[in-house]
């Protein structure tokens, strides 16, 4: 290192505080080099001015204009949690009896749950027996709608096939409706065109 | 009674944490801590203080606003201060800088104006005497400071005034590290050119 002086790049070493092996020749030099020494004083300096420059406040009433344009928000969650805590007692024995009575609570709750599953059988015939009484009715009115409107025969089928007969001869009521009702708007165009 | 945090000794982390969940506290703990950071930062950037006033308050109000997307793996003031930088650069980029005089305002018109825009420092001083040199060197300083390119002036705030590392230095100005190293040489050294008259 004798034979040159510092780099400027290694002068900026010097001034970042680096430490290494590296380092240690140019540090050797800059004790012997009065030439480098016033190029690193003259940089330390300027760091130091830096370094030592002040921090610049903003106005007294900046916290206050900020916070008029920022939005606080608050998740769910939180609001649901802080709701919660508001609620919770604050003394440990006011905790142990709301802990007590949540706990009951539960397990009358669970008791309930358990009750009505063991009687969803009865819910279930209920239900079933609505049904049944619901379909029968249904047939019993198609019979005699049927049994006015195609005979002896097709009321016969009707019931003898069930549901899927039912369904199948609803089809084919509205069918015949929807038929004969666009055959005599057909007819009364024809008879319009004529006239005219 | 809930247990009374000392929001002022929580880190950042645990205050944005507060702020994520709408604790209107730790963002006015966020603000104490950083505007004068923040502030320093942008006004010497810009040499105004009342456009440095406006900048920090849009710097805040990005900050705060969209703290439910701060990433906690990086520092807080980090993005802070990056944001910072943006704004102050999107400003001089609109504006042709005028520089000023660290004792007031261009746009002053009274007496009471100029005082009012004056620098509000933090004095670290202890005599008389120091206080009178320390004052010269920092107003030395910043006039000096006024000649330097803003990219040199970001960089050569972050490294030696908030003793940022030049790694975190990149990060924050989306710079790659040898840019940053040479844009902090390159200030030193204009700096030191800047100051040398002034010794001399």
């Amino acid at each position: 290192m004798k034979h040159r002086h510092l780099l400027p790049e290694e002068i900026d070493l010097l001034l970042d505080g680096e430490e290494g092996f590296g380092v240690a020749p140019l540090r050797n030099h800059l004790e012997q080099c009065p030439a480098c020494q016033a190029d690193y004083r003259a940089l330390a300096a300027v760091v130091g001015g830096l370094e030592s420059l002040p921090l610049v406040a903003p106005s007294p009433a900046f916290t206050e204009r900020v916070m008029q344009q920022v939005q606080v928000f608050e998740p769910w969650h939180v609001a649901l949690r802080d709701t919660g805590s508001r609620w919770m007692p604050q003394s440990s024995i006011g905790r142990v009896f709301a802990g007590a009575t949540g706990g009951v609570v539960a397990v009358a709750m669970t008791l309930v749950a358990v009750w009505l599953g063991q009687r969803a059988d009865a819910v279930l015939f209920l239900a079933n027996l609505v049904l049944q009484r619901t379909r029968e009715g249904l047939m019993s009115a198609a019979h005699s709608v049927a049994l006015s409107l195609f005979g002896d025969s097709a009321a016969a089928a009707i019931q003898g096939g069930g549901t899927l007969a039912l369904l199948a001869a609803t089809g084919a009521l509205v069918a015949t409706v929807l038929a004969v009702a666009f055959g005599v708007k057909t007819l009364a165009t024809a008879g319009r065109r004529r006239r005219s | 009674m809930a247990p009374i945090l000392d929001i002022r000794n929580l880190p950042d982390a645990d205050l944005v944490s507060l702020a994520q969940e709408g604790k209107e506290a730790a963002y006015k703990e966020l603000i104490r801590r950083y505007e004068r950071p923040v502030f320093s930062l942008i006004f010497r950037m810009v040499r105004d203080r009342e456009i440095a006033e406006d900048l920090a308050q849009d710097t805040f109000i990005k900050v705060l606003n969209h703290i439910d997307r701060y990433r906690p793996e990086f520092k807080l003031s980090s993005w802070l201060f990056k944001i910072a930088n943006n704004v102050a650069i999107d400003h001089l980029r609109k504006r042709q800088l005028e520089t000023i005089s660290i004792d007031g305002s261009p746009h002053a018109a009274s007496a009471a104006e100029v005082e009012a825009t004056q620098m509000d420092v933090v004095a670290r001083q202890e005599t008389a005497l120091e206080e009178m040199e320390a004052k010269e060197i920092g107003r030395a300083i910043e006039r000096a400071i006024e000649s330097l390119r803003p990219e040199y002036r970001s960089c050569i705030m972050l490294r030696h005034v908030e003793g940022r590392s030049y790694e975190e230095i990149a990060a924050m100005l989306d710079l790659p590290l040898g840019t940053v190293k040479t844009y902090i040489h390159r200030a030193r050294h204009q700096l030191r050119e800047a100051l040398g008259s002034i010794r001399d």
